[in-house]
């Protein structure tokens, strides 16, 4: 994986005031850690961190930090964002060593397509959207594929089934499922109701017929008009 | 409708509606979700309404996760009353949303289905919100 340079820079002011004066000038607040570098308060570009973030490593991406004439390698090991806006407020990097085994959440992608599924009218759901692995930063897979074409109704698909990429291992329970498939609560309501209005509509018609020869006899009054227009209907 | 089995405390206190969500801002079951842009109180009966509206249009696949729950009474006054004699009755019950919160996700369908689905069930809410895909939250947008 190749790095991306980044730029930050130290000694920003701390405090919400000044961070948000940060935020309005287009730079985004952090913090450098680890590998027994001081903890350091820096900002960064928002622009150059959303083309560092966006390439197809998504937030593991390596990054080459330059902090005031140092370089470190690292990697931004959490985003705060706005809950709204959804935009960065802030960013945590982390000084990594390239032949030290770190922890990344990668996320697992779904492949193929569950024909026995959908022709049971069921769905495969992802139970586990992210996985928790350990490489060294160089390895850390961008996704990892979970191939869903050979699943049934009732199946699922565990840690343990997942083929990792070589060299990244994985702490999660190799039962943890990732992923089922099933028939949907909705889908059974809904069939529950399409049957209940088809079992309605019936008893309707049945009705209307049984109406229909009475509504023929002289005197039938005002029971004629609408029996043969709901039968039409149902 | 949802409401709670048993409560330690019949009748609550409004509150202050203010600030934004602190949870639950991400979509975290589903593909798509809705996102409160305002706060408000919803209502047993809306949340319902929503999701039949949703279910009702996706049809069969799809799966739907309710992300709030009405664990709020709400009291109200006989029609024609005098005031005083004391705090109404519990009428009905509702879930307190404040902006960024999901409150319902939705998966196993295609976009523009699910999105439409959403749209539906929006217009049964009485706040403000939006259609927001767990595919996009990943990406790092900044002011």
């Amino acid at each position: 994986m190749a790095e991306i340079t980044l730029v930050a820079e130290p000694g920003r002011t701390t405090g919400s005031a000044a961070s948000r004066r940060l935020r309005a000038a287009g730079r985004v607040p952090g913090v450098v850690y680890g590998h027994g570098v001081r903890a350091a308060s820096v900002s960064v570009d928002g622009r150059e961190l959303r083309h560092a973030l966006s390439g197809e490593a998504g937030l593991n991406q390596l990054l080459s930090l330059e902090v005031g004439g140092d370089t470190h390698l690292a990697i931004a090991r959490s985003l705060q964002r706005h809950p709204v806006r959804q935009t960065v407020l802030h960013v945590d990097f982390q000084i990594v060593s390239r032949d030290e085994i770190i922890s990344a959440d990668v996320p697992l992608t779904m492949v193929g397509e569950a024909k026995e599924v959908e022709r049971e009218k069921g769905l495969v759901e992802m139970v586990l959207t992210t996985l928790a692995v350990k490489a060294t930063p160089a390895n850390i897979p961008a996704h990892v594929e979970v191939d869903v074409s050979a699943m049934n109704i009732g199946g699922s698909i565990k840690v343990g089934d997942l083929t990792l990429p070589s060299g990244v291992t994985t702490e999660v329970s190799p039962d943890e499922v990732v992923a089922v498939a099933e028939v949907s609560r909705a889908a059974l309501e809904f069939e529950a109701e399409e049957e209940a209005a088809a079992g309605a509509a019936a008893a309707e018609a049945e009705a209307a017929l049984g109406e229909a020869p009475r509504a023929q006899t002289p005197g039938g009054g005002s029971g004629t008009t609408p029996a043969p227009t709901r039968a039409e209907e149902g | 409708m949802l409401m709670p089995r048993k409560v330690k405390h019949r009748k609550v206190q409004r509150g202050r509606l203010t600030g934004q969500a602190k949870g639950g801002t991400t979509v975290t079951f589903g593909e798509y979700g809705i996102q409160a842009l305002e706060p408000g109180w919803i209502t047993a009966r809306q949340i319902e309404a929503a999701r039949i509206a949703m279910t009702r249009h996706v049809r069969r696949g799809g799966k739907v996760w309710i992300r709030v729950f009405p664990d709020k009474p709400v009291t109200a006054k006989p029609a024609e009353t005098r005031m005083g004699s004391g705090k109404g009755n519990p009428e009905f019950w509702v879930a307190v949303v404040k902006p960024g919160r999901i409150m319902f996700e939705l998966g196993g369908v295609g976009e523009a289905l699910g999105r439409a689905a959403l749209e539906r069930a929006i217009q049964k809410l009485p706040i403000k919100a939006r259609v927001v895909a767990r595919a996009h939250q990943e990406e790092v947008e900044v002011q």
